[in-house]
Protein backbone atom coordinates (compact mmCIF):
# COMPACT_ATOMS: atom_id res chain seq x y z
CA UNK A 1 0.00 0.00 0.00
CA UNK A 2 1.90 3.08 -1.08
CA UNK A 3 1.75 6.95 0.40
CA UNK A 4 -0.42 9.23 -1.10
CA UNK A 5 2.22 12.27 -1.39
CA UNK A 6 -0.49 14.90 0.00
CA UNK A 7 0.53 14.52 3.66
CA UNK A 8 -2.00 17.15 4.97
CA UNK A 9 -5.06 15.27 2.77
CA UNK A 10 -3.94 11.76 4.55
CA UNK A 11 -3.95 13.81 8.34
CA UNK A 12 -7.47 14.34 7.89
CA UNK A 13 -8.31 11.13 7.11
CA UNK A 14 -9.67 10.26 10.79
CA UNK A 15 -11.54 13.66 10.98
CA UNK A 16 -13.32 12.41 7.46
CA UNK A 17 -13.85 8.95 9.37
CA UNK A 18 -15.61 10.41 12.30
CA UNK A 19 -17.11 13.17 10.47
CA UNK A 20 -15.53 15.88 12.25
CA UNK A 21 -14.57 18.11 9.24
CA UNK A 22 -16.17 21.49 8.25
CA UNK A 23 -18.58 21.14 5.32
CA UNK A 24 -16.22 22.76 3.05
CA UNK A 25 -13.50 20.68 4.04
CA UNK A 26 -15.68 17.79 3.72
CA UNK A 27 -16.29 18.08 0.39
CA UNK A 28 -12.36 19.10 -0.56
CA UNK A 29 -11.19 15.53 0.92
CA UNK A 30 -13.98 13.88 0.10
CA UNK A 31 -12.94 14.98 -3.65
CA UNK A 32 -9.58 14.24 -2.94
CA UNK A 33 -10.41 10.74 -1.51
CA UNK A 34 -12.52 9.49 -4.81
CA UNK A 35 -9.50 10.63 -7.10
CA UNK A 36 -6.50 8.94 -5.48
CA UNK A 37 -6.21 5.25 -5.33
CA UNK A 38 -3.89 5.57 -1.97
CA UNK A 39 -5.72 7.85 -0.01
CA UNK A 40 -9.00 5.53 -0.86
CA UNK A 41 -7.14 2.32 0.40
CA UNK A 42 -6.19 4.12 3.40
CA UNK A 43 -9.50 5.40 4.56
CA UNK A 44 -10.61 1.94 4.06
CA UNK A 45 -8.28 0.45 6.16
CA UNK A 46 -8.79 2.92 8.71
CA UNK A 47 -12.44 2.23 8.69
CA UNK A 48 -11.17 -1.49 9.24
CA UNK A 49 -9.28 -0.64 12.21
CA UNK A 50 -12.30 1.07 13.83
CA UNK A 51 -14.38 -1.49 13.45
CA UNK A 52 -11.63 -3.83 15.31
CA UNK A 53 -10.63 -1.39 18.06
CA UNK A 54 -14.71 -1.43 18.72
CA UNK A 55 -14.55 -4.37 20.40
CA UNK A 56 -14.17 -3.97 23.62
CA UNK A 57 -15.81 -5.71 26.55
CA UNK A 58 -19.19 -4.61 27.23
CA UNK A 59 -19.03 -2.31 30.35
CA UNK A 60 -21.62 -1.76 33.22
CA UNK A 61 -22.58 1.90 33.12
CA UNK A 62 -25.55 1.02 35.47
CA UNK A 63 -23.25 -0.21 37.99
CA UNK A 64 -20.54 2.41 37.36
CA UNK A 65 -23.48 5.56 37.59
CA UNK A 66 -24.24 3.59 40.85
CA UNK A 67 -21.01 3.88 42.30
CA UNK A 68 -21.02 8.01 41.82
CA UNK A 69 -21.43 9.46 45.15
CA UNK A 70 -23.69 12.82 45.01
CA UNK A 71 -22.08 16.21 44.16
CA UNK A 72 -20.28 17.47 46.90
CA UNK A 73 -18.63 20.86 46.83
CA UNK A 74 -15.15 20.18 47.26
CA UNK A 75 -13.53 22.57 50.07
CA UNK A 76 -11.01 24.18 48.26
CA UNK A 77 -7.96 23.19 50.36
CA UNK A 78 -5.88 26.72 50.32
CA UNK A 79 -2.32 25.67 49.49
CA UNK A 80 -1.25 28.91 49.66
CA UNK A 81 -2.91 29.72 53.41
CA UNK A 82 -1.33 26.63 54.27
CA UNK A 83 2.11 28.03 53.03
CA UNK A 84 1.50 31.37 54.69
CA UNK A 85 0.75 30.30 58.12
CA UNK A 86 4.05 27.87 57.77
CA UNK A 87 6.07 30.77 56.98
CA UNK A 88 4.45 32.83 59.54
CA UNK A 89 5.18 29.87 62.02
CA UNK A 90 9.05 29.82 60.51
CA UNK A 91 9.30 33.56 61.07
CA UNK A 92 7.66 34.00 64.74
CA UNK A 93 9.68 30.76 65.96
CA UNK A 94 12.73 32.15 64.38
CA UNK A 95 12.26 35.74 65.22
CA UNK A 96 12.01 34.26 68.96
CA UNK A 97 15.65 32.21 68.70
CA UNK A 98 16.78 35.23 67.47
CA UNK A 99 16.04 38.02 70.32
CA UNK A 100 16.51 35.29 72.98
CA UNK A 101 20.25 35.00 71.57
CA UNK A 102 20.74 38.19 71.71
CA UNK A 103 19.36 39.19 75.07
CA UNK A 104 21.90 36.66 76.34
CA UNK A 105 24.80 38.50 74.01
CA UNK A 106 23.51 41.68 75.83
CA UNK A 107 23.70 40.06 79.18
CA UNK A 108 26.98 38.82 78.42
CA UNK A 109 28.37 42.11 77.15
CA UNK A 110 27.12 43.79 79.81
CA UNK A 111 28.46 41.91 82.61
CA UNK A 112 31.85 42.04 80.70
CA UNK A 113 31.96 46.10 80.26
CA UNK A 114 30.55 46.16 84.54
CA UNK A 115 33.09 44.13 85.66
CA UNK A 116 35.94 45.88 82.93
CA UNK A 117 35.15 49.76 84.26
CA UNK A 118 33.82 48.79 87.90
CA UNK A 119 35.77 52.19 89.31
CA UNK A 120 33.83 54.74 86.93
CA UNK A 121 31.30 56.28 87.90
CA UNK A 122 28.43 56.66 85.12
CA UNK A 123 25.34 56.73 84.54
CA UNK A 124 25.64 54.32 81.98
CA UNK A 125 27.74 51.50 83.49
CA UNK A 126 27.25 49.25 80.75
CA UNK A 127 28.38 51.34 77.94
CA UNK A 128 31.38 50.51 76.05
CA UNK A 129 32.64 53.75 75.75
CA UNK A 130 33.68 54.00 79.19
CA UNK A 131 36.68 56.43 79.75
CA UNK A 132 38.99 53.73 79.85
CA UNK A 133 38.47 52.51 76.76
CA UNK A 134 37.72 55.95 74.98
CA UNK A 135 40.41 57.81 72.60
CA UNK A 136 40.71 61.28 73.33
CA UNK A 137 40.26 62.89 70.42
CA UNK A 138 38.98 66.28 72.03
CA UNK A 139 35.97 66.66 71.02
CA UNK A 140 32.55 64.81 69.99
CA UNK A 141 32.96 61.19 70.94
CA UNK A 142 35.35 62.35 73.84
CA UNK A 143 32.43 63.87 75.50
CA UNK A 144 30.07 61.51 75.36
CA UNK A 145 31.24 58.77 78.08
CA UNK A 146 31.90 61.52 80.07
CA UNK A 147 28.79 62.62 81.02
CA UNK A 148 25.46 61.10 81.10
CA UNK A 149 24.06 61.54 77.57
CA UNK A 150 21.92 65.15 76.96
CA UNK A 151 20.69 66.38 74.00
CA UNK A 152 22.01 70.17 74.53
CA UNK A 153 25.35 68.53 75.05
CA UNK A 154 25.44 67.77 71.00
CA UNK A 155 24.31 71.69 70.41
CA UNK A 156 20.89 69.87 68.90
CA UNK A 157 17.84 70.69 70.61
CA UNK A 158 16.07 68.91 68.31
CA UNK A 159 13.30 66.51 69.94
CA UNK A 160 15.32 63.42 69.48
CA UNK A 161 15.32 61.51 73.01
CA UNK A 162 18.69 60.63 74.39
CA UNK A 163 19.34 56.94 75.41
CA UNK A 164 17.70 56.15 79.19
CA UNK A 165 20.60 56.14 81.12
CA UNK A 166 19.32 52.56 82.09
CA UNK A 167 18.82 51.33 78.79
CA UNK A 168 20.46 47.96 77.61
CA UNK A 169 23.72 48.58 76.39
CA UNK A 170 23.67 50.19 72.88
CA UNK A 171 26.28 47.80 71.76
CA UNK A 172 24.35 44.58 72.77
CA UNK A 173 20.98 45.94 71.10
CA UNK A 174 18.99 43.03 69.63
CA UNK A 175 18.55 43.61 65.47
CA UNK A 176 14.93 44.55 65.67
CA UNK A 177 16.21 47.61 68.37
CA UNK A 178 18.68 49.12 65.55
CA UNK A 179 15.59 50.41 63.95
CA UNK A 180 14.01 51.94 66.72
CA UNK A 181 16.81 54.54 67.37
CA UNK A 182 17.01 57.80 66.00
CA UNK A 183 19.95 59.36 63.95
CA UNK A 184 21.34 61.03 66.58
CA UNK A 185 21.50 57.36 68.74
CA UNK A 186 22.97 55.69 65.46
CA UNK A 187 25.92 58.29 65.57
CA UNK A 188 26.62 57.66 68.99
CA UNK A 189 26.61 53.93 68.08
CA UNK A 190 28.62 54.15 65.52
CA UNK A 191 31.35 56.24 67.46
CA UNK A 192 31.21 53.78 70.38
CA UNK A 193 32.13 51.46 67.88
CA UNK A 194 35.01 53.60 66.58
CA UNK A 195 36.38 53.76 69.64
CA UNK A 196 36.47 49.77 70.12
CA UNK A 197 39.69 50.37 68.11
CA UNK A 198 41.77 49.56 71.48
CA UNK A 199 40.86 46.13 71.66
CA UNK A 200 42.15 43.45 69.71
CA UNK A 201 41.22 43.33 66.04
CA UNK A 202 39.94 40.06 64.62
CA UNK A 203 39.45 42.17 61.48
CA UNK A 204 39.83 40.86 57.70
CA UNK A 205 43.09 43.38 57.26
CA UNK A 206 44.84 41.89 60.45
CA UNK A 207 44.07 38.22 59.73
CA UNK A 208 45.69 38.20 56.58
CA UNK A 209 48.45 39.25 57.69
CA UNK A 210 48.98 35.97 58.53
CA UNK A 211 49.12 34.54 55.25
CA UNK A 212 51.34 34.63 53.12
CA UNK A 213 51.11 37.47 50.14
CA UNK A 214 49.46 36.74 47.20
CA UNK A 215 51.94 37.61 44.53
CA UNK A 216 49.84 38.91 41.62
CA UNK A 217 53.05 39.16 39.15
CA UNK A 218 52.75 35.46 38.28
CA UNK A 219 55.75 35.62 35.46
CA UNK A 220 58.20 36.22 38.03
CA UNK A 221 57.03 33.19 40.00
CA UNK B 1 -7.06 21.93 10.45
CA UNK B 2 -7.78 18.79 12.48
CA UNK B 3 -8.57 20.63 16.35
CA UNK B 4 -12.59 20.75 15.38
CA UNK B 5 -13.92 21.04 18.35
CA UNK B 6 -17.52 19.50 19.07
CA UNK B 7 -19.88 22.67 20.81
CA UNK B 8 -22.95 20.67 20.92
CA UNK B 9 -21.36 17.16 22.75
CA UNK B 10 -19.06 19.59 25.04
CA UNK B 11 -22.00 22.11 25.77
CA UNK B 12 -24.57 19.13 26.53
CA UNK B 13 -21.21 17.52 29.02
CA UNK B 14 -21.54 21.25 30.59
CA UNK B 15 -24.91 20.84 31.05
CA UNK B 16 -25.35 17.29 32.32
CA UNK B 17 -22.42 18.30 35.05
CA UNK B 18 -24.47 21.27 35.96
CA UNK B 19 -27.34 18.92 36.71
CA UNK B 20 -25.71 16.22 38.63
CA UNK B 21 -24.22 19.15 40.40
CA UNK B 22 -27.70 20.27 41.18
CA UNK B 23 -28.76 17.24 42.40
CA UNK B 24 -29.91 15.50 39.11
CA UNK B 25 -28.51 11.57 39.42
CA UNK B 26 -30.09 10.86 35.85
CA UNK B 27 -27.42 13.66 34.61
CA UNK B 28 -24.39 10.98 36.20
CA UNK B 29 -26.14 7.88 34.34
CA UNK B 30 -26.49 10.43 30.93
CA UNK B 31 -22.82 11.03 31.13
CA UNK B 32 -21.72 7.48 31.64
CA UNK B 33 -23.40 6.15 29.05
CA UNK B 34 -22.28 8.82 26.55
CA UNK B 35 -18.33 8.27 27.37
CA UNK B 36 -18.41 4.58 29.40
CA UNK B 37 -17.40 2.84 26.36
CA UNK B 38 -14.54 5.24 25.25
CA UNK B 39 -12.71 4.97 28.32
CA UNK B 40 -13.33 1.32 27.79
CA UNK B 41 -12.13 0.98 24.66
CA UNK B 42 -9.05 3.50 25.32
CA UNK B 43 -7.96 1.59 28.69
CA UNK B 44 -8.06 -1.68 26.48
CA UNK B 45 -6.12 -0.06 24.03
CA UNK B 46 -3.10 0.92 26.68
CA UNK B 47 -3.35 -3.00 27.49
CA UNK B 48 -5.76 -2.99 30.70
CA UNK B 49 -6.01 -6.93 31.52
CA UNK B 50 -9.15 -7.87 32.77
CA UNK B 51 -10.30 -5.05 34.87
CA UNK B 52 -11.59 -2.66 32.29
CA UNK B 53 -14.81 -2.72 33.54
CA UNK B 54 -13.29 -1.66 37.24
CA UNK B 55 -10.68 0.84 35.68
CA UNK B 56 -13.78 2.66 34.01
CA UNK B 57 -16.04 2.95 36.99
CA UNK B 58 -13.08 4.14 38.76
CA UNK B 59 -12.10 6.71 36.49
CA UNK B 60 -16.01 7.78 36.36
CA UNK B 61 -16.28 7.86 40.70
CA UNK B 62 -12.81 10.20 40.32
CA UNK B 63 -13.60 12.58 38.08
CA UNK B 64 -16.82 12.79 39.75
CA UNK B 65 -15.75 13.35 43.14
CA UNK B 66 -12.97 16.00 41.65
CA UNK B 67 -15.60 17.32 38.95
CA UNK B 68 -14.91 20.82 40.19
CA UNK B 69 -11.50 20.92 38.75
CA UNK B 70 -13.11 20.33 35.51
CA UNK B 71 -12.49 23.24 34.19
CA UNK B 72 -13.65 22.96 30.50
CA UNK B 73 -10.59 23.67 29.16
CA UNK B 74 -10.63 19.94 26.86
CA UNK B 75 -13.10 17.88 26.37
CA UNK B 76 -14.70 15.95 29.10
CA UNK B 77 -14.24 12.90 27.11
CA UNK B 78 -10.24 14.03 27.08
CA UNK B 79 -10.12 15.12 30.54
CA UNK B 80 -11.77 11.25 31.45
CA UNK B 81 -8.98 9.34 28.95
CA UNK B 82 -6.85 11.47 31.21
CA UNK B 83 -7.64 10.25 34.05
CA UNK B 84 -8.17 6.62 33.15
CA UNK B 85 -4.56 6.75 31.61
CA UNK B 86 -2.88 7.69 35.01
CA UNK B 87 -4.84 5.61 37.07
CA UNK B 88 -3.69 2.66 34.73
CA UNK B 89 -0.33 3.51 35.40
CA UNK B 90 -0.70 4.14 38.76
CA UNK B 91 -2.13 0.76 39.35
CA UNK B 92 1.02 -0.71 37.30
CA UNK B 93 3.46 0.72 39.14
CA UNK B 94 1.87 -0.27 42.19
CA UNK B 95 1.65 -3.85 40.99
CA UNK B 96 5.47 -3.47 40.05
CA UNK B 97 6.21 -1.96 43.65
CA UNK B 98 4.66 -5.81 44.83
CA UNK B 99 7.01 -7.53 42.42
CA UNK B 100 4.68 -8.94 40.16
CA UNK B 101 5.34 -8.86 36.60
CA UNK B 102 3.34 -6.56 34.53
CA UNK B 103 5.44 -5.32 32.26
CA UNK B 104 3.41 -4.00 28.95
CA UNK B 105 5.06 -5.79 26.25
CA UNK B 106 4.39 -5.66 22.26
CA UNK B 107 0.54 -7.15 22.28
CA UNK B 108 -0.74 -6.32 25.74
CA UNK B 109 -2.82 -4.13 24.53
CA UNK B 110 -5.00 -6.22 22.46
CA UNK B 111 -5.33 -9.27 24.99
CA UNK B 112 -8.37 -7.43 26.19
CA UNK B 113 -9.57 -8.47 23.07
CA UNK B 114 -8.27 -12.40 23.06
CA UNK B 115 -11.46 -13.17 24.59
CA UNK B 116 -13.12 -12.49 21.77
CA UNK B 117 -11.50 -14.68 19.56
CA UNK B 118 -13.81 -17.07 19.16
CA UNK B 119 -16.87 -14.45 18.13
CA UNK B 120 -14.20 -12.82 15.76
CA UNK B 121 -13.50 -15.33 12.95
CA UNK B 122 -13.10 -12.48 10.35
CA UNK B 123 -9.57 -12.97 8.81
CA UNK B 124 -9.38 -9.13 8.42
CA UNK B 125 -10.16 -8.51 11.95
CA UNK B 126 -7.84 -10.41 13.12
CA UNK B 127 -4.93 -9.54 11.18
CA UNK B 128 -5.60 -5.77 11.93
CA UNK B 129 -5.52 -6.79 15.44
CA UNK B 130 -2.13 -8.30 15.38
CA UNK B 131 -1.10 -5.11 13.35
CA UNK B 132 -2.27 -3.62 16.17
CA UNK B 133 -0.06 -5.67 18.68
CA UNK B 134 2.65 -4.48 16.78
CA UNK B 135 2.74 -0.89 17.66
CA UNK B 136 4.59 0.48 20.64
CA UNK B 137 2.39 1.49 23.55
CA UNK B 138 2.74 4.89 22.58
CA UNK B 139 2.23 4.62 19.45
CA UNK B 140 -1.14 2.47 19.83
CA UNK B 141 -2.17 4.84 22.36
CA UNK B 142 -2.19 7.70 19.67
CA UNK B 143 -3.42 5.53 16.80
CA UNK B 144 -6.67 4.46 19.39
CA UNK B 145 -7.23 7.98 20.50
CA UNK B 146 -6.76 9.57 16.38
CA UNK B 147 -8.54 6.56 14.34
CA UNK B 148 -10.93 5.42 17.18
CA UNK B 149 -12.00 7.90 19.34
CA UNK B 150 -11.69 10.57 16.52
CA UNK B 151 -9.24 13.35 18.51
CA UNK B 152 -7.83 15.86 17.23
CA UNK B 153 -3.75 15.79 17.86
CA UNK B 154 -4.53 18.84 20.30
CA UNK B 155 -6.70 16.38 22.35
CA UNK B 156 -4.52 13.27 22.17
CA UNK B 157 -1.41 15.30 22.88
CA UNK B 158 -3.59 16.57 26.37
CA UNK B 159 -5.08 13.25 27.08
CA UNK B 160 -1.13 11.43 26.89
CA UNK B 161 0.76 14.45 27.97
CA UNK B 162 2.54 14.66 25.00
CA UNK B 163 2.94 17.86 22.33
CA UNK B 164 0.53 17.71 18.76
CA UNK B 165 3.41 17.67 16.99
CA UNK B 166 4.71 14.16 18.64
CA UNK B 167 1.18 13.24 18.46
CA UNK B 168 0.97 13.29 14.87
CA UNK B 169 4.60 11.47 14.14
CA UNK B 170 3.60 8.89 16.13
CA UNK B 171 -0.07 8.36 14.47
CA UNK B 172 1.79 8.12 11.10
CA UNK B 173 4.51 6.01 12.10
CA UNK B 174 1.95 3.24 13.42
CA UNK B 175 0.09 4.04 10.26
CA UNK B 176 3.10 3.34 8.61
CA UNK B 177 3.86 -0.19 10.51
CA UNK B 178 0.41 -1.32 10.00
CA UNK B 179 0.10 -0.79 6.34
CA UNK B 180 3.63 -2.57 6.18
CA UNK B 181 2.14 -5.32 8.11
CA UNK B 182 -0.85 -5.47 6.45
CA UNK B 183 0.97 -5.72 3.15
CA UNK B 184 3.35 -8.35 3.99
Amino acid sequence: MIDCPNGDIRDLLPDLLHDRLPPAQRIEVEGHVASCDACRAEFALLRDLRGTMARVPKVDTTAIAAAIPPYRATARRSWVGWRAAAAITMIAAGGTSVAILNHQGAATVDHTQVVSSPSVPTSRPAEVTSPALSVPVGSGATAEPSAPASPTQHGSSAATPAPEPSAEPSIAMASGAVNELSDRQLSELIDEIESLDVLPSADVESASTLLPPISTDVGHE
Amino acid sequence: MTDIALPTDERTDLDLIVRWKAGDERAATQLVERHATAVARFVASLGAKGDTNELVQDTFVRAFASIDGFRGESSLRTWLFTIARRLLLDRRRSIRRRGEEVEVQEGDAITEYDSLDSVVADETQRRLRHAMERLSPTQREVFTLRVSEGLSYKEIADAVGTTEGAARVHYHNAMRAIKEFVDD
